[in-house]
């Protein structure tokens, strides 16, 4: 997938999952405040990247997963 | 108001009620079906009981890691019998072996058959006593084979934790060394059926004000300014309590929780699609009067040393567990014994729309032919068994099911996997505040498992009401 897929499909599936406004979703959104993510909705997010595309966030690398933008990064680089 | 309600009488649901109704708070059960108990439930067929889940429990001495726990619960008190100094026997390929009680006659017993393997046994047994959270991420499989370059060893100590899911890619250490080390502590079966469990549990709940509704299956949780308020039952009666504890399976909770806007999409969605564990088939024999002597230990017997991979072609039966009931009257003739396999819904398939008692000629054939199978590895240690049953019940994962709402007839709840520990074990909190989870789909299955994850949930209650524990 090129990143333009990944990013409008992870956009519209975070947004359906979480409930919220796709257009508050943009690539330098903080995404905890965005999604309203506590230590419980975070696993939700780490599973939602799980199985749409087989990426599992380590924990090590959690913290480095700040914006939308290093997201789609991380679901990038680690995509089979 | 109830202090706190708690959805489904598992054991997890039981002892949670028992644990929290002596600290003094008013604790509802409420059980979907007609008999409380879940896997720890018996019944009765032709003045015989026969259990569901209930076989034996380890570390039940003082000092030991169920000890303190069930002294809590009241549940010391029960006839506990010790076993067999050699628990648990596995044959393998025709090689025979023996578990004994206590790590260091562990390690001394199995030392004799393997004496290359000696130190790898001592840090065997050493590990399994310094077991921590990290090893939620390390593969049981992966550590076994590394520690003992014996695979013959490898199977032989693997062999008992038939109780729970051995799927090789999967299994964390955590889970693989919780069901293993309470046992090799001490042994014990119950002189008694699991309802002498279960009643002493609700009798506790009931002593301490508490109560346990049967028939009073619920459908619906609604949620009031973030918290739940009340449960509403099938009947249309409702419940309203401070606190509620699900112990159903999770995916059956989020069911309930489709009006509740504080629970949203991915987190229902990650508990439905959460795996299960595999299911198993257990034949029930009743045993003629008088024929066999009864067996103070366990038998676990393997056609081949595929311990960890023999329920991806467990047809014909690969492996079976053989465990017998303490014979009610003081005598030393046993009267019943259980077989068991593990059994994947797969299975099942065919009869998934089927309801009990209502399965077909081909269900009934196919259950004879499986417990045709496990006779055959069970008479390698019981010769002649076969001639000395009386009468058979068979379950699968379908009784498990239709019984106990298991999804897939999962007999150890949601699987663990150590290459997504976050994903797989979970929290006992929800997104709403006072509702929380217990039961083996939380974070450990079996009977310790459940219990130590219904002192976790309980201790997130008595903590949030600032009761000193």
């Amino acid at each position: 997938m090129t990143r333009e897929e990944i990013i409008a499909e992870i956009n519209a599936e975070l947004a359906e999952e979480f409930e919220i406004d796709e257009a508050a979703i943009t690539p330098d959104a903080p995404i905890y405040q965005t999604l309203e993510l506590d230590s419980l909705s975070l696993v939700d997010l780490i599973g939602i990247v799980q199985t749409k595309y087989g990426v599992l966030i380590s924990k090590a690398e959690l913290p480095t997963i700040k914006t939308f933008a290093q997201l789609y990064d991380y679901i990038e680089q680690h995509q089979k | 108001m109830n202090d706190v309600l708690i959805i489904g009488s598992g054991l997890g649901g039981l002892e949670c009620g028992a644990l929290l109704a002596q600290k003094g708070l008013r604790t509802l059960v409420l059980e979907g079906s007609h008999q409380p108990g879940g896997c720890m439930q018996s019944f009765r067929r032709g003045g015989l009981h026969y259990d569901t889940g209930l076989h034996y429990v380890g570390g039940l001495a003082p000092g030991q890691t169920m000890h303190k726990a069930f002294g809590q619960l009241g549940l010391l008190d029960l006839p506990w019998e010790r076993m067999d100094e050699a628990f648990d026997r596995v044959i393998i390929a025709g090689r025979r072996f023996a578990f004994h009680q206590g790590y260091q006659a562990f390690v001394d017993g199995l030392a004799k058959d393997f004496p290359h393997q000696r130190e790898a046994l001592q840090s065997y047994v050493w590990r399994l006593q310094h077991v921590t959270e990290e090893d939620m991420e390390v593969n049981a499989y992966d550590y076994l084979s590394k520690t003992f370059s014996d695979e013959m060893l490898l199977n032989v100590v693997s062999a008992a934790a038939m109780k729970t899911e051995l799927k090789r890619e999967s299994l964390p250490l955590f889970n693989f060394a919780h069901t293993c080390s309470g046992y090799i502590e001490s042994s014990w079966r119950l002189r008694g059926d699991g309802n002498l469990l279960v009643n002493k549990l609700i009798d506790t709940i009931r002593k301490a004000g508490g109560e346990v509704r049967t028939d009073s299956r619920v459908v619906r949780l609604t949620e009031t300014d973030g918290h739940i308020s009340k449960a509403v039952c099938a009947d249309g009666s409702t419940y309203e309590a401070g606190y509620f504890i699900s112990d159903i399976h999770p995916a059956v909770l989020c069911q309930m929780l489709e009006d509740c806007p504080s629970v949203r999409k991915a987190f229902r969605r990650r508990m439905a699609s959460a795996e299960n564990t595999t299911g198993m088939f257990t034949a029930q024999l009743s045993i003629k009067p008088g024929a066999l002597r009864y067996l103070a230990h366990n038998v676990f017997v393997y056609d081949k040393p595929n311990v960890w991979t023999m329920t991806e072609e467990n047809d014909p039966v690969k492996g079976v567990m053989v465990s017998a009931r303490v014979p009610e009257d003081g005598s030393d003739m046993l009267r019943q014994i259980d077989l068991l396999t593990p059994m994947p819904w797969q299975e099942c398939k065919e009869w998934e729309d089927t309801k009990v008692g209502h399965r077909g000629e081909d269900y009934k054939a196919f259950c004879k032919q499986k417990t045709e199978q496990c006779l055959t590895l069970a008479e390698q240690y019981i010769p002649g068994l076969r001639d000395m049953v009386e009468h058979c019940y068979t379950s699968t994962p379908l009784t498990y099911r239709d019984y106990l709402g298991s999804p897939e007839g999962g007999a150890f709840g949601m699987r663990k996997d150590c290459r997504a520990p976050m994903l797989s074990f979970h929290s006992v909190s929800t997104p709403l505040p006072n509702l929380l989870l217990t039961g083996q789909s939380i974070i450990l299955p079996g009977i310790e498992g459940v219990t130590m994850t219904a002192f976790e949930t309980c201790s997130r209650i008595i903590n949030g009401l600032g009761i000193k524990d």
